[in-house]
């Protein structure tokens, strides 16, 4: 039987709708209990309804930090630092990779996991290495899981990570605005604003995000205590994350992880507004391409040879 | 008439969260890197860092880069037996076989197959303390760059200039660059073929683990 429906009945039924599936999904992406004394539950409900990092005030933001350390301690048992340092003013970060120099040893993936606390059950990843036979320049003919001795003969090794892509897909895509590009350059996520839809995954043509499908398990005594609000602290279950250029290292002045640990020298990174800078210089001295540069994305991210 | 009440100003909220924060994208504009890149030619002041790199000794690079002076890991600290010249006196040697005992963990595999390097290509051989070339007489053990780039000139100029090479912890602030001995050994240069220190597992393999 036809039921007809007035324009009141409609909105009435179609805001129910909303206003309903909204606390649905803010009780289903926090799965944490929300028990405890009245501190902790104070805490932890004023953390479901705290604002976009952007719109906070100096005054909100510090409160939030001391607000997640507290919660750090309780849930991880663990005294962390997490930072809200803003950018530099005349920094752009950019980052090039010497394909001819890398040599597949890996050590900046086990850096990258253990700066940015990733998930070990897992094994997320944000840098990856392929190996590549020479003269091949698709990245899909590699071998992103080789398991052998290194370098292998008449092979080359490619990394990929986020580009944080000046025209970042991923930004575009995003239907709640949780994921954006900072002054310096760097795409980031606001983890507590992500709903998880995975939209940002699918826009990215370099596999650069990563989706927590549980809550990310590390070890107490690996969990790195600098963190950044944007940038390494503990993600939770449904909520994306990726590759910051380590922001809690490099707005302090120093490499990101993946950097510092190279055993080659392959990778370089630096301020791209500053004309003496070592990126500066493979720009302007090496052969340089970027990948799938024909997309239009402008990642910050070349690919060098010597 | 309750959900509509409290409907209403969520969508409120939620509606205005959007349109501000679409405010905050608009402001990048729609410049390509590459142009931002060419057009920032003004040298900028020199941004510091927040950690000063680990003390260690560095020494000043003879020459400079294109942002000015800059500094190398020092070497001498990190060699064992140094200064040389505590052994190599003009007194004969008191034990047989000493230089197989002293330095036989040294395996030469620098140069070509056909003429590979003698400890005298690289060594000062009147005074032990010191390196040389045929063009240098005397180069310090902290300043081997400069030997190196007698035949590696290309990497030296990619090392002076940050293609070759890596910084020392920061990329802000003062440069500071490890030397070519902290990474290639410099009686066998060439880096050696071993595992990685991880490694990305299959697909497969990961499915498994996460269903445990």
């Amino acid at each position: 039987m036809k039921q007809k429906q007035d324009r009141r009945t409609f909105l009435k039924g179609a805001l129910t709708c909303a206003a309903a599936s909204s606390t649905l999904i803010a009780a289903g992406c926090n799965n944490r209990k929300l028990e405890g004394g009245g501190e902790e539950m104070s805490a932890r409900w004023n953390e479901y309804f705290k604002k976009n990092y952007r719109l906070m005030t100096p005054e909100e933001k510090e409160e939030t930090v001391r607000r997640l350390e507290q919660l750090a301690k309780l849930d991880y048992d663990v005294d962390v630092n997490v930072e809200t340092t803003p950018p530099k003013k005349n920094v752009l970060y950019g980052y090039a990779f010497n394909i001819s120099r890398c040599e597949g040893y890996m050590d900046c993936v086990e850096a990258c996991v253990k700066e940015n606390n990733l998930d070990r059950k897992s094994k997320t990843q944000y840098v990856r290495i392929f190996e590549m036979e020479n003269g091949q320049m698709d990245i899909t003919t590699g071998n992103g899981k080789y398991f052998h001795e290194v370098p292998k003969e008449d092979h080359f090794y490619m990394g990929i990570q986020c580009f944080h892509c000046e025209q970042a897909p991923c930004v575009k895509a995003c239907p709640t605005k949780a994921t954006w590009k900072e002054p310096d350059g760097i795409v980031v996520v606001d983890y507590d604003w992500c709903i998880g839809c995975r939209y940002c995954m699918a826009a990215c043509p370099y596999f650069g995000r990563r989706f927590n499908w549980h809550d990310p398990e590390v070890p107490k005594e690996e969990i790195n205590e600098n963190q950044h609000y944007l940038g390494n602290r503990m993600r939770k279950k449904g909520q994306m994350e990726k590759c910051t250029f380590c922001i809690q290292r490099t707005r302090n002045g120093k490499l990101p992880a993946c950097a510092d640990a190279c055993p080659t020298g392959s990778r370089v990174f630096g301020n791209l507004l500053d004309p003496n800078s070592e990126i500066r210089f493979v720009l302007k001295n090496k052969k340089v391409f970027r990948m799938k540069e024909e997309l239009g994305t402008d990642p910050k991210f070349w690919y060098f040879i010597d | 008439m309750k959900y509509f009440k409290t409907g209403i100003p969520i969508l409120l909220v939620l509606t205005g969260t959007m349109i501000v924060l679409s405010g905050c994208d608009g402001a990048s504009g729609h410049q390509g890197v590459m142009e931002t890149i060419k057009a920032a030619n003004a040298p900028v002041e020199m941004i510091k860092a927040t950690h000063e790199i680990p003390p260690e000794p560095l020494v000043r690079v003879s020459e400079e880069y294109q942002g000015g002076i800059f500094y190398t890991q020092a070497r001498k600290d990190k060699m064992e037996r140094f200064e040389c010249s505590s052994c190599h006196t003009d007194d004969g040697a008191t034990i047989n076989d000493t230089r197989e005992a002293v330095h036989g963990n040294i395996k030469l595999n620098h140069g070509a197959v056909t003429n590979p390097d003698a400890c005298d290509t690289c060594h000062n051989m009147s005074d032990r303390n010191y390196l040389a070339t045929e063009a240098v007489a005397k180069i310090d053990f902290d300043h081997s760059y400069q030997l190196c780039g007698t035949c590696h000139f290309r990497q030296k100029k990619d090392w002076v200039g940050g293609a070759h090479g890596k910084r020392i912890q920061n990329w802000a602030g003062k440069r500071a660059v490890l030397n070519c001995a902290s990474c290639h050994s410099p009686h066998s240069p060439r880096f050696a073929k071993r595992w990685p220190a991880t490694f990305s597992p299959p697909d497969d393999v990961l499915a498994d683990k996460v269903e445990e």
